[in-house]
């Protein structure tokens, strides 16, 4: 199941992070998607050579925890998108998918005129999004 | 890229990979050393490391190489066996515990920038202490069986002089100490015998002797002497100690005290000529036997051959022993010996070679230690060697078979660890480094915490470094240092943390971080630093209500272990809403209540323009000039009243969940003396303002000492997420410069609050409009003080808030100057001079009201000059106030039209002896509101056959919604008319009141009491009754109303100049006045206060008619009619009557639909704001006495279809003779019981005169009310 879902600026601050668990772990998710971004700016800096993957936005597997999978994503404004999840089967392409329901829902939330780019998303349309993407994915 | 054999890994090795020298010493030996505070091994311990020994090396080849740099370890025989594990355990924590003791000064100091982390040099960013704890580590795998390097090489025997029979003391020290394992090791090691002279006891003659027999009986070589402390004084200090790292709770000047430099230069000998004379030869003999053995019996095809037939035949061998699975004698032993010492000699080609040989063995035969330990050698020769990769490989296999043991092979796989990752560091592979960390924590909270730790700094050292991971692994080092309660080395953890961190956005995780930090800042004592990380996290609104609850009750437990109260600048808790700041204060200004200071300045500025002298006018002299005249600085800065407080509004919002409770609210203040001002002020010779030379040379001092100003203190609660408005007050006592520069306040008695205002722009709510300049942030929070002022106190009396129209009300006006200076001139003004209208008299009426009102009372004041020529209003020259005294001055409220109402006062007044300030004026507001009461409307018709007489008819309908009203009195205004009535009371009101609703029609006769044909004759003067008409029964003994009298005379001025705009007195008008009360008998009254006169004026009613045809419709007023059997017809007839001398053409036009309410207004000046009445529902029934009956409900209106119909002609047209008159007859038809309005119909007039063009006009219908009441 997914047990966390995060956007992160390009300026590594958190813009929205929300766990899916009932336990009191939002601390513990926090540091994993921290620790995530290392990883990320690792993969962003060293690039692997392959062609049909040069602008890929799908970061894939950042790395296991113990007990967790760290997915990652990019945009091309360096925004991060990260899935922590603790299914140990997880398919690609269903990642992928995930991703970019995300993406465009980010986008919507992102477009509002009032929204002020680089602060924190406090949308509850966005959050509700999130919470449904999050499900129907869960359910796999 | 540091070179293997210089690394941190290669020095190591070189320290821990050497060959053993096993020490067996009599007593008298150790007592011999300890008067230098060292044991035998201590003492020449730090001789055993050589830099440069330069022997010549021949081992497997031919080929000769020299040994460089060489290391002996040199252990007890008790020492030679596995340490215990608890006894380790209690040594590495030691290690630990120090370390953290060293470093306690150095908590209080702040995190450090991430950025002077990330330059410092790569040696600085790791603990020092790590390289001791990782060597201590590795030391508890000291002595294991499957590893040759720990195998003692040779046996150093010592003897003292002094022991008798030295001879056989050496026999026994090695007969009685015996290798400890159980025949791994070799027993037929080198052997060396050493013969101790202590220089301060015994003698020369029988240590030579002793030497000779020793040589004699072990050999000439084997034996050596030592002697030793030759200082007789025992005294020497050494420049550098050798055995300064030895002990540190000795003084290490002690240390070889009795020690000369000969003795030390004869120890370093002795060791030199022992490694490079018997050690390292007997080494190379070794290996060189050995490996001639092996190469025999191992190498080649043919051997490797019949090995593998000969290992096979092994395992079927029933009688293998149940002990070692291999001896010291067995081939896998020798071959490992063989490699170690090779290791050990530096020449790691026969090493590699060697381990090749039995790593296969060992793996076949499943012996997974033996295994893992050839593999981890091969790894570090690999890496000695320089060949990258293979080490790595090498480690990890060693590694993961170690692993696969279990919890037996825990400790080695931590050694292999710490080697492996030494090995990454070294080829700056910093991140693979850490996850071996990582892999080596095991469950030991304490080891966990190293390792993760030292992994922590393997990722501040990554290319670019990887400071997210940096701070993470930090975070979780200091979590298990904390379970240890290490609790220093938690905080050093945690501070390092810190900086990743601090300048982030990440606030759960530094929420986290400042908490723990505190809470472990409180453990070790220091509570300031405590309180000062747990500030942090106070405005944690984002957190879950438990979490907010266990932070401040932590917070606050820490806070008051420090036993004083801290000081927070930009303290979050509460959170202040600056944009809500708004100043009150007063300077010629003042206010009588709160709401009078909310009103909008222009308002009152309007209000206050001629009652307040110009400074522009009265140019009689300078000297008048001057008093008027105020310092420009004071019109420039804001003026405040020493004495008088200035009030400050501010919002406070609670960001936590949870209720929190702040005590202590109050400004924070600072008042200047500025006398060099004032005296400038007082002395002033001209009107000029001050120049800017003398206004900078202000020399303001603050005034300390003593308080100048009063503070108040609120205390309030707030609860989660909740905000309120609070109102501080600062009252000066002393003038000079007041600034507010800021706001305080409690948190549970120990945390104050403090928020400065400096750059806050603040909305001063008594700016002045007129001013051009706009207001600087600080300027808006500055006051000039100036001396004590009397400050008039006003307030009026019973002003009720709600009344109906036309109510007349007697209110008092009471001043008091608390102040014993004077004050005079005072005036008045009002906003709506319409509705209030002051007395004349101070003294309070002799009679009650409303009867003051009535004829025949003495004391009325007969106002016959009512002319006033302003609106101000003076008070009398002789009324002055001062010391505590009041004024109550009469006032009169007249409610004059239905709506909402905002009455201003403004009372001026100066004081006397005082230059600061000329005047000032005190501002009262209230708020009036006005309900509809009686309506009227009035026509005027000349009567055709008397010329002096006119016909009047009053329409009169009750706007009221639940209350009944009685009709007093109409009266005429002024001299001229008098007015009778028609009809009987009885018969205009047969029940005496007007109920909610329902309307009537008077009809009344005035007279024109003029001389007839001459305006220019004086009036002769009516008796006074003739003007006033009484409209109550004559069974009450009731006296009319005087309406000449003041304060009717007033409000009639009033309602004349607002209801037209007429001056003077037109001939051809008249003015009413209809004079009622509230009913006795009504429920209770929508007004709470009742009234007890209601007065209702009519003005410009106009007596000349202005259309050719006069006409009246006649018919019942009130019917009862049985609507269950059919619907009602009515009647009526119109009389229509030409006025003028031609003929008129009259069209009758009823109408069935509701005329629309604005083409009704429109038609009619006189019918201005007449509404249409709604109807009696079925369920209501009227009777005739309707004394104390009660309305249910309300009216309601049915709109939805036309009350009734007229059922006649809906059009007529007749010709009309002059001055005759004609009948008409009409017909309606009503359904259903109500109150109805014929009006709906017009009259279109033509009038052909015969010598004249035609003209023509409309006129609307009368109002006629009809009421249909349901019989019984």
């Amino acid at each position: 199941m997914i047990v966390c879902v995060a956007v992160v600026g390009h300026q590594n601050n958190p813009l929205y992070i929300q766990s899916f668990t009932d336990a009191d772990d939002a601390l513990k998710l926090h540091h994993i998607v921290h620790c995530s971004l290392d990883v990320i700016e690792e993969r962003v800096n060293n690039p692997k050579k392959s062609g049909t993957t040069l602008n890929e936005a799908f970061l894939g597997l950042l790395y296991p925890t113990v007990n967790y999978k760290v997915y990652g994503y990019l945009t091309n404004t360096k925004v991060k998108f990260i899935l922590v999840t603790t299914d140990l089967d997880v398919r690609d392409t269903d990642v992928r998918s995930f991703f970019r329901k995300f993406h465009a829902a980010y986008v919507d939330a992102v477009s509002n005129p009032f929204h002020v780019p680089g602060k924190k998303i406090t949308s509850r349309t966005f959050a509700q999004t999130v919470s449904n993407i999050v499900g129907s994915y869960g359910l796999n | 890229m540091v070179e293997p054999v210089n690394s941190s890994l290669g020095k190591m090795l070189l320290e821990e990979i050497s060959p053993v020298v096993m020490v067996l010493c009599t007593p008298l030996v150790e007592d011999t050393f300890l008067r230098n505070g060292l044991s035998f091994v201590e003492t020449l311990k730090p001789f055993c490391n050589f830099s440069n020994i330069d022997v010549p090396v021949r081992t497997s080849s031919d080929q000769l190489y020299r040994l460089k740099k060489f290391t002996l370890r040199l252990f007890y025989a008790s020492d030679i066996k596995q340490p215990n594990v608890e006894v380790a355990k209690q040594r590495l924590e030691r290690v630990i515990t120090q370390a953290g003791e060293k470093d306690f000064q150095d908590l209080k100091s702040d995190p450090p920038q991430i950025t002077d982390i990330l330059s410092n040099p790569e040696s600085e960013i790791a603990p020092s202490w790590f390289r001791y704890y990782n060597k201590e580590l590795i030391r508890t795998l000291s002595f294991s069986d499957h590893e040759a390097f720990d195998h003692p090489v040779a046996c150093l025997l010592v003897v003292s002089s002094k022991d008798e029979e030295p001879i056989k003391k050496f026999v026994d020290l090695f007969n009685s100490n015996r290798l400890p394992t159980d025949g791994t090791m070799d027993p037929n090691i080198l052997k060396h015998y050493l013969l101790v002279h202590d220089n301060q006891d015994a003698t020369t003659e029988r240590t030579s002797k002793v030497l000779s027999e020793m040589r004699s009986q072990f050999g000439n070589n084997e034996c050596n002497l030592l002697c030793t402390n030759s200082s007789k004084e025992g005294n020497v200090e050494h420049q550098a100690n050798p055995w300064a790292s030895f002990k540190s709770s000795v003084s290490a000047d002690k240390l070889g005290c009795a020690l000369t430099g000969d003795d030390i230069v004869e120890i370093k000998d002795l060791m030199q000529e022992f490694a490079s004379r018997h050690i390292i030869p007997y080494m190379e003999q070794k290996v060189r036997e050995l490996n001639q053995q092996i190469s025999a019996t191992r190498k080649g095809l043919k051997n490797q051959f019949k090995n593998f037939l000969w290992r096979k035949g092994k395992d079927d061998n029933p009688d293998a022993t149940k002990g070692s699975m291999y001896t010291y004698s067995s081939t896998e032993s020798q071959i490992r010996i063989l490699g170690d010492y090779a290791f050990m000699l530096h020449d790691y080609e026969l090493a590699l070679s060697s381990y090749r040989l039995i790593y296969t063995d060992y793996n076949i035969d499943k012996a997974w230690k033996h295994y893992a330990g050839v593999q981890e050698m091969r790894g570090l020769a690999y890496f000695i060697s320089d060949q990258p990769k293979k080490d790595s490989e090498c480690m990890e296999n060693a590694f993961s078979t170690y692993m696969k043991l279990g919890k037996s092979g825990f400790q080695n796989a931590t050694r292999c660890g710490l080697w492996w990752a030494e090995m990454l560091k070294a080829r700056d592979q910093h991140k693979e480094a850490a996850s071996v960390y990582f892999r080596i924590c095991g469950e030991e909270p304490l080891h966990a915490a190293v390792m993760l730790e030292q992994a922590s700094y393997c990722f501040m050292l990554t290319k670019p470094a990887m400071l997210h991971k940096y701070g993470f692994h930090l975070v979780l080092s200091g979590d298990h240092y904390k379970n240890c309660n290490q609790v220093n080395h938690a905080i050093r953890t945690y501070k390092s943390a810190i900086s990743v961190y601090k300048s982030t956005t990440w606030s759960h995780i530094k929420d986290h971080l400042y908490f723990h930090i505190g809470q472990w800042y409180a453990i070790v004592g220091m509570h300031d630093v405590a309180v000062r990380n747990m500030l942090k996290v106070l405005d944690c609104g984002y957190q879950s209500k438990a979490t907010q609850e266990i932070f401040l009750r932590d917070f606050f437990d820490i806070v008051k272990k420090t036993g004083m109260k801290h000081e927070v600048v930009g303290l979050q808790l509460p959170i202040l809403n600056m944009s809500s700041l708004q100043v009150i204060y007063e300077d010629h200004r003042t206010y009588a209540s709160q709401a009078s200071a909310l009103v909008e300045e222009s308002i009152w500025q309007s209000l206050e323009d001629d009652i307040i002298p110009s400074l522009n006018s009265g140019k009689s002299n300078w000297l008048e000039l001057q008093s008027k005249l105020l310092p420009k600085k004071y019109k420039e800065s804001n003026v405040c009243v020493a004495g008088e407080s200035v009030k400050l509004d501010l919002e406070f919002r609670n960001p936590l969940l949870i209720s929190t409770s702040i005590t202590s609210v109050s400004l924070i203040c600072e008042l200047t003396a500025n006398s060099d001002d004032l005296k400038l002020v007082d002395n002033e010779p001209s009107g000029s303002s001050l120049s800017p030379e003398i206004s900078t040379e202000h020399n303001q001092v603050t005034t300390s000492g003593f308080s100048s100003f009063t503070l108040s203190e609120v205390d309030f609660t707030l609860g989660g997420g909740e905000k309120k408005l609070v109102r501080l007050t600062v009252t000066p006592s002393e003038e000079g410069i007041l600034k507010i520069v800021g706001v305080r306040w409690e948190l549970s008695g120990s945390i104050v609050g403090v928020h400065y205002f400096q750059s806050v722009s603040v909305k001063a709510k008594t700016a002045r409009g007129r001013r051009k300049n706009k207001l600087t942030p600080t300027d808006a929070l500055k006051f000039l003080v100036i001396k004590s002022l009397p400050r008039l106190e006003g307030s009026i009396d019973h002003l009720p808030e709600k009344l109906y129209a036309g109510d007349l009300r007697y209110l008092v006006l009471e001043l008091r100057n608390k102040s014993e200076s004077p004050t005079k001139n005072l005036k008045m003004k009002i906003s709506h001079p319409r509705f209030v209208s002051p007395g004349n008299h101070e003294e309070e009426l002799t009679t009650e009201f409303p009867d003051c009102l009535k004829k025949g009372d003495e004391h009325n004041i007969v106002q016959r000059e009512s002319n006033r020529t302003s609106s101000v209003f003076a008070f009398p020259k002789d009324v002055s106030l001062q010391g505590d005294r009041s004024l109550r001055w009469p006032l009169w409220l007249r409610a004059a039209i239905p709506g909402t109402i905002s009455l201003y006062f403004t009372i001026y007044y100066e004081m006397e002896n005082v230059s600061s300030m000329k005047y000032r004026t005190l501002r009262m507001h209230y708020n009036l509101q006005v309900l509809p009461s009686l309506q009227t409307s009035f026509k005027v018709t000349p009567s055709p056959s008397r010329l002096q007489e006119f016909l009047v008819r009053m329409d009169i309908v009750n706007r009221a919604k639940s209350d009944c009203f009685q009709i007093h009195q109409l009266s005429t205004v002024g001299c001229r008319w008098g007015i009778s009535l028609l009809q009987p009371v009885d018969t205009i009101l047969p029940s005496k009141f007007l109920l909610a609703g329902q309307a009537l029609s008077c009809f009344f006769m005035i007279k024109d009491c003029r001389k007839s044909g001459t305006e220019d004759e004086e009036t002769t003067s009516l008796p006074p009754s003739q003007t006033d008409v009484k409209l109550y029964t004559q069974d009450d003994d009731e006296k009319l109303f005087d309406i000449v009298s003041s304060p009717l005379a007033s409000f009639h001025e009033s309602e004349r100049s607002c209801q037209g705009p007429s001056v003077q007195v037109s001939p051809n008008t008249v003015d009413f006045i209809l004079i009622s009360r509230l009913a006795k008998s009504s429920s209770p009254s929508a007004v709470p206060d009742l009234p007890k006169i209601l007065s209702h004026h009519s003005c410009h009613n106009s007596i000349r008619s202005s259309s050719p045809i006069s006409w009246s419709l006649d018919g019942p007023q009130t019917i009862h009619h049985d609507f269950s059997t059919s619907l009602c017809e009515i009647k009526l007839k119109m009389v229509i009557r030409n006025t003028s001398d031609g003929i008129s053409s009259v069209t009758i036009n009823t109408n069935d639909f509701l005329p629309d309410a604005a083409a009704t207004t429109s038609s009619s000046g006189n019918q201005s704001g007449w509404r249409y009445v709604p109807t009696i529902t079925e369920e209501m029934k009227l009777t005739s006495d309707v004394m104390g009956s009660r309305l249910g409900k309300p009216p309601s209106s049915m709109e939805s279809s036309p009350p009734f119909i007229w059922s006649g002609l809906s059009s007529t047209k007749i010709q009309i003779q002059p001055l005759s008159t004609t009948e008409i007859p009409l017909q309606i038809s009503v359904f259903s019981p109500g109150i109805y309005d014929l009006s709906s119909y017009e009259l279109n007039w033509e009038l052909s005169e015969h010598e004249s063009a035609t003209s023509s006009g409309t006129c609307q219908g009368y109002p006629y009310y009809l009421t249909v009441l349901q019989s019984e």
